[in-house]
């Protein structure tokens, strides 16, 4: 889709293009191939299947120079990306490494043409800090449940432990709950339990032995 | 009709205008007059902005060129069930449409709010009409659709060729008054505090409402993916587009208060914490918009790109703040009734359930800002896009949906180590044998069965739990199953329309996984009568007609589809190009099954009438689609009204002594 909305970008997107297609120039001049390839009305060259595949994979890494936000996966005929896909599978026939190409595409157009920054360096910094913000956001939940729990044992030692010879009874209260509430098991939580009163087998699924 | 309908916006700017100081003053200066004055007002900006809404659309269907908006987003070619789409197809009819929206929610809101709230209602109209002024404000001044021309011309620019799909109809309207619709939970919890109220009388609204904006956000994003899926031609359905994620975040902020308001409701708990949640939900709604109307990153949605950005983000800083400053002004009267029991609770559930989605977010917003922080410190322009977020946010998403499988059996309170392991055994089982088979198979992809067998736990929790709840009640009444089911479900509404909208999410999941680990993509080019082979599909290109229509030429191509030499069916492409916009549409040929799609796209005509086509097998995709009604069903079933339940009666020995005594 030739979408040419017009953005703040535009002239960012033309200064790109027009870079584009200088290293296009010698980039044909590279790869013989695609001198061909200009012209949109000869088939692509077949690769093998292995190829393929894994220059599909290299394509959704890429993105396309000249299109806002997709790779050369996505803009599919746009003519500077088809011709970056192309590359990429004629680099892959001849042996090259995924590393090697997305190098080669980051040498000749900057590291923003890679569509996720770099494990490395300090690019690391964009992968490390949401999972060491998300590992110590767990420990610091884990930490206020505790002390939330820790507060609330204090008041509960006092409260005696549930006689057993209740426990029919308070089965019983279960039960009714259960039917009143359709079949769902006291779990759902009623609201009208008090702490005290709360046997320590509350559960009917406990109770029931299946 | 242009005139009556920017006199009407000019009414409704100073209709809520006034309903947002008349509110306040009443309120403070305790005139019961000047606060149903206010509150009337504010049904009278309703009706105002229903006239303007008129208005424009009269002006759309007798295509008065005059109206500057109506001649940018219309012309005499276009069907006229594309007035409602072109309706919102600009930032001046989208900005009408949001304030109709929120003052329509905003009168049901406050016109239908219990007794109890009564205290905090003008302070919760306040803060309602506050933002409905702010976007009146923006619609009237900056962005009047009812702004003329100075001259009519003959004919209008016509509609944007993308919006010209059935998906738009509801995209961008669902996630419009998802977001805004965000600003009711927001004020009736702003309201409660700022009149001083504990925090537990808003909790019912503020769960209905926060769930309406759920749904609506949720549909939103879903028929999003699948207008893209079906027309932007690249067989996908979901990018991490930054104006995706804009309208993602708040969906996820949302999705964390829905939970956690439960524990409110239920055990007056997480009083803080849910008032954090549904201003953070508002802040990135508010971001949302903003990103929106004029956000600084190239997106495939930058048809907003206007001067509204600087506005937008002023308020955005508003929204943020103050709602904060209320929270930490209040803070003294929000302490928890009561404290968590276990470590082992529903409760504890919620909140790492709480936390994974407020991850997920933060893993987003990082994304998106990651590129401006990387160009600022490092001088260095960065992308952040789809492999990124599938990286960091997929192993989050899968802690959540085995956190769904687990947090509905954990019980309040205190979970009871035995019976837990009783009732989480079953799905446990059934998450493990699902694994043991498909590796079995021969699958051999360790995320995805990861992911399979966590869809499996979860679905089989819900029907283990269906089966019993059914299963006793079938035992108690004699009703046959199907009958028990559909009782068990009616009489604890809440809770199975939550577990059916637990099974929408799943099917996703079945979606995502399956499109993203399994897919097969094929790019060819076929002359007519050439044929290509992809997985066990045999196609047939037969060739291409070329119809030139009004504002666009139509290739049709066709293909037919054989499998083990058998003729499954003849499909059609279609592309079309728009010369005056220089831009082409595609619409996908999709033969769609539960198992796989396959998926045949033109991406391109040549002169001699070979065809270029993008070919895909998508696997389980089917299921995504099918999760969005299937969830609107069930947040229709949750939400639906559950009279209060009459205190217990005494059981009736008949009744009881009919039950089974397992025990």
């Amino acid at each position: 889709m030739n979408t040419s909305y017009s953005n703040p970008y535009a002239t960012r997107l033309c200064l790109k293009a027009f870079l584009s297609l200088a290293v296009l120039a010698a980039l044909v001049t590279l790869f013989p191939s695609l001198s061909g390839q200009a012209n949109a009305q000869t088939p692509p060259p077949v690769f093998s299947d292995a190829v393929e595949n894994s220059a599909q994979s290299i394509d959704r890494m890429i993105m396309c120079p000249v299109c806002p936000s997709k790779t050369i996966d996505q803009a599919q005929e746009v003519e500077i990306s088809r011709q970056m896909r192309v590359i990429v599978r004629e680099m892959l026939a001849d042996g090259s490494e995924r590393q090697e190409i997305l190098d080669f595409f980051v040498q000749r157009y900057g590291q923003d043409i890679l569509a996720a920054p770099p494990k490395s360096g300090a690019n690391l910094v964009a992968w490390l800090l949401p999972v060491g913000g998300v590992a110590a956001a767990l420990v610091a939940v884990f930490f206020v449940i505790r002390a939330m729990t820790n507060r609330s044992t204090a008041p509960a030692v006092s409260i005696p432990a549930p006689d057993d010879s209740l426990s029919p009874y308070l089965q019983l209260v279960d039960r009714h709950l259960l039917l009143n509430q359709g079949g769902t098991s006291n779990r759902t939580g009623t609201g009208v339990q008090s702490p005290g009163t709360e046997p320590p087998k509350a559960d009917p699924e406990a109770n029931k032995g299946d | 009709m242009a005139d009556l309908g920017a006199i009407s916006l000019w009414i409704a700017l100073a209709l809520a205008a006034y309903s947002t100081i008349g509110s306040v003053a009443g309120k403070i200066r305790t005139s019961p007059a000047l606060v149903e004055s206010a509150q009337s007002a504010m049904y009278g900006a309703a009706l105002a902005l229903l006239v303007a809404t008129f208005s424009l659309v009269i002006g759309f269907i007798s295509r008065d060129f005059e109206i500057a908006y109506v001649a940018a987003h219309s012309d005499l070619a276009m069907p006229s069930q594309f007035t409602w789409v072109a309706f919102y197809a600009g930032n001046e009819g989208s900005l009408l449409f949001i304030a109709v929206t929120l003052a329509i929610m905003a009168s049901l809101a406050v016109w239908r709010a219990p007794e109890k709230l009564r205290d905090a209602l003008p302070y919760t109209t306040a803060v309602l009409m506050l933002t409905l002024t702010f976007f009146l404000a923006v619609t009237s001044v900056m962005a009047n659709p009812f702004d003329k021309l100075p001259f009519t011309p003959a004919d209008g620019e016509g509609i944007n060729p993308l919006l010209t799909h059935f998906g738009m109809f509801f995209h961008p309207p669902a996630l419009m008054a998802g977001l805004i619709s965000i600003t009711i939970p927001l004020a009736f919890a702003t309201g409660s505090l700022l009149a001083g109220k504990s925090g537990d009388e808003w909790v019912d609204v503020g769960r209905v409402w926060g769930i309406i904006s759920w749904v609506l956000l949720a549909s939103g994003l879903l028929l999003g993916s699948w207008w893209a899926y079906t027309i932007l031609g690249w067989g996908g359905f979901w990018f991490w587009d930054p104006v995706e994620n804009a309208a993602f975040m708040p969906w996820l902020a949302l999705t964390a208060f829905i939970h956690s308001i439960m524990v409110q409701k239920r055990r007056g708990m997480f009083r803080m914490w849910n008032i954090v949640l549904i201003n953070v939900a508002f802040g990135l709604a508010l971001y949302g918009m903003f990103m929106n109307r004029g956000g600084s990153v190239p997106s495939v949605h930058s048809f907003g790109a206007s001067a509204l950005g600087w506005i937008f983000l002023m308020f955005l800083a508003i929204g943020v703040i103050v709602p904060f400053a209320i929270f930490i002004w209040r803070y003294p009267l929000l302490k928890s009734a009561r404290n968590l029991d276990s470590m082992l609770s529903r409760e504890a559930a919620f909140l790492v359930n709480n936390l994974l989605f407020l991850a997920i977010a933060f893993v987003t917003l990082w994304g998106t800002v990651y590129p401006l922080i990387s160009r600022l410190f490092n001088n260095e322009e960065i992308t952040v896009s789809r492999p990124f977020y599938d990286q960091v946010n997929g192993p989050l998403m899968l802690a959540l949906v085995f956190l769904m499988g687990v947090g509905p059996l954990i019980p309040w309170r205190k979970a009871n180590l035995d019976s837990l392991r009783r009732s989480l055994l079953p799905p446990a089982i059934g998450g493990l044998a699902t694994v043991a088979v498909l590796a079995a198979l021969g699958l051999h992809k360790n995320y995805a069965l990861i992911a399979f067998g966590l869809a499996a736990f979860v679905t089989s929790g819900i029907l283990m739990e269906w089966y019993r709840g059914a299963r006793s009640r079938h035992r108690s009444s004699g009703e046959n199953y199907a009958a028990a089911f559909l009782h068990l479900i009616w009489a604890n509404r809440p809770r199975y329309g939550g577990y059916i909208v637990h099974l929408s999410v799943v099917m996703v999941t079945l979606g995502i996984v399956g499109a993203s680990f399994f897919s097969i993509q094929k790019d060819v080019v076929l002359n007519p009568g050439e044929s290509v082979s992809i997985s066990d599909y045999e196609l047939v290109y037969l060739g291409s007609v070329e119809t030139p229509k009004g504002n666009r030429t139509e290739f049709a191509s066709t293909v037919q589809i054989f499998r083990g030499g058998d003729l499954l069916e003849t499909i059609q492409t279609k592309r079309a190009f728009y010369p005056s916009f220089n831009m082409a549409s595609t619409n996908a040929a999709i033969r769609s099954t539960p198992v796989e799609d396959l998926y045949i796209v033109p991406s391109e005509n040549m002169p001699d009438g070979s065809v270029g086509f993008r070919i895909l097998v998508n696997p389980l995709i089917w299921w995504m689609w099918v999760a969005g009604p299937v969830m609107v069903i069930g947040t229709v079933i949750a939400l639906w009204p559950q009279t209060v339940p009459v205190p217990a009666r005494a059981p009736s020995p008949g009744r009881v002594a009919t039950r089974p005594t397992a025990a």
